[in-house]
């Protein structure tokens, strides 16, 4: 498969900061591609530099295709109405306003309502359909369900698989990681400015070890515990109940989520 | 219509609903000259020789001084610009959109001022409609200039309205329209002087363009662009 993006030895210093040390990347083409990474791992201009929103020091960009971007911090004038953005973006990007996405991502009704008006699910959602009136090959999508409730969240997740199906590329930053799980074909950690990770979530939880939450409810008290290899743990916490005669009402178990082996990540050489 | 001419259009639009051009193109102005005129007029009958004048300095000063520096704020000092970059619009073209925008309504403003006044207060006809038009037109780009500046320069919004006052309230004071500035103390005529209004109000009262009033309106305006330029080079590269 070809490749949407291919991000080489890409650096970006601050002053006497060095915030990007050479960054990696590849995100193949119709791929869902979330960039991880706590705060102040350079995320943002990572995005920003790709985005060509930023300029960078040294290394090597290559966008294969058009490009659409919902930043998370960008605005529009407050009095401008939801068809007047589409118009004014349509004639920006040289294409006729097709307001089909509106309709799709259920905001249809803020043709006519000013920006000001608008609740922040609402702005997110207007933004995303103005980034995808080019019809663009990829698409950047910087916290895309920040500020959406439940319903406009599950839409919107919706929307982007629906996307995927149309063999668009996209590349997403987010700090939910159920999103994440949910959504993403492969995902890189940043971690001080380089990638730890980029794999596929099955690599990570391969890298950082086979991961359980164990919930065990009993007739004193109810209790969560980590374990790494399932069987040899289980058999241990229950032999210390056995042990003190406590009588084991329930016990739940379920793989580790993408938040812990993200967190495992981030910490792994902090130690 | 195309992308320019749309965003031109749009923008002119936004501004009217925004309220701010309309309060400090129109409604002030015109508050201004019903009562400043009626005021001018019958305790000096002379004024009425360069009533439309005076006016039209008075709106142009208000319209672009204090009205124009908030939308220019609202574009570059908040993530509108990031909407702009995001789309690859050079970020000039929100200065110019804002400036085209402004540069109507102060010229409907001035045209309204040149029909009611007379009719009003008997106002006297500019004899030359044309070089008085000039004038205006003329004035109202460099009073824009300089709005830019500050609309540009000030970074925080909420300071854009205390910079704007700062140099409205000078340049129309000084600048003849109230009284003779040759009446003023030399230090303040000269200071009048640095101001745009003094010499777009000599223009327009002479009725001619006369080159060397129409200079030190060049150096304004050449000296506003130039700053312009390097401001849009700062915000782009932050």
């Amino acid at each position: 498969m070809t490749d949407a993006l291919q991000v080489k030895g890409l650096r970006k210093s601050y002053g006497k900061k060095e915030v990007l040390k050479g960054i990696d990347l590849c995100v193949r083409k119709g791929d869902v591609f979330a960039l991880l990474g706590v705060n102040g791992a350079g995320k943002t201009t990572t995005l920003e530099c790709i985005e060509g929103l930023r300029k960078y020091d040294s290394g090597n960009i290559s966008v294969n295709g058009s490009v659409g971007i919902q930043l998370q911090s960008a605005s529009l004038p407050a009095y401008i109405k939801g068809m007047e953005a589409v118009r004014l973006f349509a004639k920006w990007n040289k294409v006729s306003a097709d307001t089909s996405m509106l309709a799709a991502l259920g905001i249809e009704h803020l043709a006519n309502k000013k920006y000001r008006e608008m609740s922040t699910g609402q702005k997110r959602r207007l933004h995303l359909a103005l980034a995808l009136i080019s019809n663009p090959d990829i698409l950047f999508l910087d916290e895309p369900t920040a500020g959406l409730d439940v319903e406009g969240r599950i839409a919107l997740h919706e929307y982007i698989r629906t996307l995927k199906n149309t063999g668009k590329t996209i590349l997403l930053a987010s700090h939910d990681m159920a999103e994440v799980e949910n959504l993403c074909d492969s995902i890189a950690i940043l971690k001080d400015g380089l990638i730890a990770f980029t794999g596929t979530v099955a690599e990570l939880t391969e890298k950082v070890g086979t991961h359980y939450n164990v919930h065990i409810k009993t007739n004193r008290e109810a209790k969560d515990f980590e374990v790494d290899n399932i069987g040899p743990g289980l058999i241990v916490i229950l032999q210390d109940y056995q042990k003190r005669n406590i009588v084991i009402q329930d016990i739940q178990v379920d793989r580790g989520s993408l938040e812990q082996h993200f967190v495992k990540i981030a910490r792994e050489d902090n130690r | 219509m195309n992308g320019f001419l749309y965003s031109a259009v749009l923008q002119w639009k936004l501004d009217l609903r925004s309220r701010t051009m309309l309060i400090t193109c129109y409604a002030v102005p015109l508050i201004f000259f019903a009562i400043m005129g009626g005021i001018f007029t019958s305790i000096m009958p002379e004024t009425t020789d360069t009533l439309i004048a005076s006016m039209t300095v008075f709106a142009v000063s208000m319209g672009a001084l204090i009205g124009l520096p908030p939308s220019l704020a609202e574009i570059y000092r908040s993530d509108i610009k990031n909407a702009y970059q995001a789309n690859g619009v050079p970020l000039l073209l929100g200065l110019m959109l804002t400036n085209i925008s402004a540069f109507v309504h102060l010229l409907i403003m001035s045209a309204i001022l040149y029909v009611i006044a007379p009719i009003a207060f008997d106002a006297k006809i500019p004899e030359n409609p044309g070089a008085h038009f000039c004038g205006v037109i003329i004035l109202i780009a460099v009073s824009l200039g300089i709005s830019s500046i500050i609309g540009l320069a000030v970074k925080n919004t909420a300071n854009t309205s205390m910079f704007s006052i700062l140099i409205f309230i000078p340049s129309t004071m000084l600048s003849g329209i109230m009284f003779p500035a040759d009446l003023l103390p030399k230090a303040f005529e000269f200071v009048g002087k640095l101001f745009p209004a003094t010499w777009g109000y000599v223009l327009m009262a002479e009725n001619s363009l006369a080159g060397h009033h129409l200079w030190p309106l060049f150096v304004i305006f050449f000296a506003s662009v130039l700053l312009c330029v390097i401001l849009l080079k700062r915000i782009e590269t932050r």
